[in-house]
């Protein structure tokens, strides 16, 4: 991302005191039974965080994200295992396979998967070296290198060759307060990869109790002609912080469908990285986002061509109130031998205050000359005409506007194929207007 | 049922209502006819409650009540419909959801109890059906890709299912040819009641020989200029507006 600072950045002559204190439960897993690629891939992680500290303003890419919750909140790694709660959400689907993770850490009893897909804890991990370790350039992503210094929990989800899941599995990320009461900071770092020809439906789900800053790094990798629905839930609580880098790395004639749906958050920012590595793909990330209060929540996407015939598509749509803030920053590349490329991108905010705000950064880099590109962003208050018409048919304005807002939101819904899932977007967007109606 | 006395309206602090006096029994159909810039779509629009028109002086009085100070909705709910000169188009709502919304909402806000889907699409069949329109309308988003014949059936039909007490029909013949007025004039013309009164607003005479008025006011200047009956409006097409501009003036 930050190439300009990554081209200058020397590691061994400068270290960020700022870094230190982020650093500092390092020392917990020091004699952990983590295999030597991990303890080494740790020390990397950490002298490189150390060198960078968190992302500033001035950085490229960073001018709008607010990072200021994690600089003033106090977070605390512990890598002591949890407790599980005993109730712990009912699934969103009553019908679906689970996965369960508390504070980052997986609980291997609580998951109830089908023949075909193989959960593999973070630390027993072999074979996967390779792709948990390439996550880039460590340098430009601080908190893709702060997660890499306490790599441990997380997990590698494996699909098998030539296999349908019958059912989505629900990836439940709970977040508590540690046994000594602060609020926690949680590394995941986990893997999706399905073989080649499966299809897979994944609901990843973040939700809580209390404060909490989640780092995570996410690894997907699709086979030739796999096919993966990756549906992202971010409802956490009013404390919480969300930062996610997710990188989908597609071979020859796979199908990634991505979305997300962003609620309740402090502050967040999902950066999602669509690697079309070869010919004849499609992937595509969408999202809604509903923020009010003092909310933000930064996209970040980049979908990188390389290959002929691919298609990406971005579309998110969002509504912001009060003095929330939402950012979309949106980038699509295609290298000189992606000719034949479709790339879509759009990002259209409703702004509902005066205060509220949308910053939009569309990008284009195309070396290719035969491409179709496009991208589009609007920001826009609520049409006055069609709530008169509306109120003028008896509409009250509330409820006037709450139809506005669901239809506008609805059109970015329909890229959810999943009908079910479509419907749990729906409903959460609908019990967002209620309250803000009840306001 | 309806009385305006020495109505003043303004927009962005332009006077277009100068006084402003007019009065309708229940059943009547008036018609106010009347140059550019007269003053007729704004007086549709205060008689709807439309934010940014300002009463600076006079009263509304609808159905014994004042409604100067009402929200558009509450408006409705006590019976009062505008036909739209330039329907809206809203992208991502269907007809249907627009349709079963307003008349629930209407329902609701008169304390009736609210009406179950079956009932709805039963009544909603029934009135397209009349109304000649195309049920593959009903799916797409409201006026959304709808012809200008299509966006005032759509009226009618929004009409016919709200019931309302009165009828602003605001240059509802514009933009129609011939046999959509015809469709639409028919339309409202099933509609007539003892207990329901229609203000029609045109600049032309044509729709009012398919929809009888009983009374005619010339609007000019914002003010009536003159009141007469049906002849007045024959007159109006053959003389045109100079009489009223220059007169007022």
């Amino acid at each position: 991302m930050n190439t300009a600072v990554a081209k200058n950045f020397k590691p061994a002559q400068t270290v960020m005191a700022e870094a230190l204190p982020w650093l500092s439960a390092k020392a917990s897993l020091a004699q952990d039974k983590a295999p030597a690629w991990i303890k080494a891939l740790r020390e990397t992680g950490a002298e490189s965080f150390a060198a960078t500290g968190l992302p500033t303003p001035a950085w490229e890419g960073w001018q709008y994200t607010n990072l200021r919750p994690l600089t003033d909140g106090t977070f605390h790694y512990s890598a002591d295992a949890v407790s599980v709660p005993a109730n712990l959400p009912a699934p969103l689907l009553a019908d679906s396979y689970r996965i369960v993770l508390v504070n980052g850490q997986l609980q291997t009893g609580l998951s109830q998967l089908p023949a075909g897909v193989m959960l593999t804890p973070l630390m027993d991990a072999q074979g996967a070296e390779e792709e948990l370790a390439t996550v880039g350039d460590l340098a430009a992503t601080p908190l893709v290198a702060l997660n890499t210094a306490y790599m441990r929990d997380g997990f590698v989800l494996d699909v098998a060759r030539g296999k349908d899941i019958d059912k989505p599995i629900e990836i439940l990320y709970w977040h508590q307060p540690t046994a000594a009461g602060d609020a926690p900071a949680i590394y995941p770092r986990c893997l999706i990869r399905v073989a080649e020809n499966s299809g897979l439906t994944v609901l990843e789900r973040h939700i809580g109790q209390g404060a909490a800053f989640t780092n995570m790094y996410e690894g997907i990798v699709l086979e030739p002609a796999a096919r993966l629905r990756f549906y992202r839930f971010i409802d956490e609580t009013a404390d919480a912080c969300h930062f996610s880098h997710t990188m989908v790395r597609s071979q020859k004639s796979s199908v990634f469908e991505g979305f997300s749906g962003v609620s309740t958050l402090r502050t967040g920012r999902q950066d999602v990285r669509l690697q079309l590595l070869d010919a004849g793909i499609s992937s595509s990330i969408s999202g809604i986002y509903m923020l009010n209060g003092q909310q933000s929540h930064d996209f970040s996407i980049l979908a990188d061509h390389f290959e002929p015939d691919g298609m990406s598509e971005q579309h998110f749509k969002g509504v912001i109130d009060d003095q929330a803030r939402a950012i979309f920053q949106g980038k699509i590349h295609v290298h000189r031998p992606a000719q034949k490329t479709d790339g879509y991108q759009s990002h259209h905010a409703l702004l509902l205050s005066d205060k509220a705000e949308a910053c939009a950064k569309p990008e284009l880099e195309i070396y290719a000359d035969d491409v179709k590109c496009s991208h589009g962003a609007t920001a826009g208050m609520l049409d006055t005409s069609a709530l008169f018409y509306m109120q003028s048919r008896g509409i009250p304005e509330k409820q006037a506007r709450a139809l506005l807002i669901l239809s506008f939101l609805s059109q970015t819904l329909e890229r959810v194929s999943d009908e079910p899932v479509r419907e749990l977007y729906r409903a959460r967007v609908t019990s967002w207007l209620d309250a803000l109606q009840g306001a | 049922m309806l009385k305006i006395e020495n109505l003043h309206a303004t927009i962005d602090g332009r006077e277009v209502l100068k006084g402003l006096t007019l009065e309708m029994k229940a059943g009547e159909v008036h018609a106010i006819m009347g140059p550019n810039g007269s003053g007729k779509s704004t007086l549709s629009y205060v008689l709807a409650g439309r934010a940014g028109y300002e009463i600076t002086a006079g009263t509304i009085t609808f159905m014994g009540q004042d409604i100067t100070e009402m929200v558009p909705e509450e408006r409705a709910a006590l019976g009062l419909f505008l036909a739209f000169q330039y329907p809206v188009e809203i992208p991502g709502v269907t007809t249907t959801t627009f349709l079963r919304t307003a008349v629930n909402a209407v329902r609701k806000a008169r304390g009736e109890s609210e009406m179950g889907p079956a009932d709805f699409l039963k009544m909603q069949k029934k009135k397209i059906t009349e109304l000649g329109m195309d049920a593959e309308m009903l799916k797409r988003g409201v006026n959304v890709g709808f012809s200008g014949g299509e966006k005032k059936r759509n009226e009618v039909l929004q009409l016919s299912m709200l019931q309302p007490k009165l009828a602003i029909l605001d240059e509802t013949d514009s933009g129609l040819d011939i046999d959509a007025l015809k469709v639409v004039s028919d339309g409202v013309n099933t509609l007539r009641a003892a207990d329901r009164s229609f203000l029609i607003i045109t600049h032309y005479q044509r729709l009012l020989n398919y929809i009888k008025p009983d009374v005619v006011h010339v609007l000019a200047k914002g003010k009536i200029q003159r009141t007469g009956g049906p002849e007045l409006a024959l007159e109006l097409e053959e003389k045109g507006y100079a009489d009223f501009i220059d007169e007022a003036a």
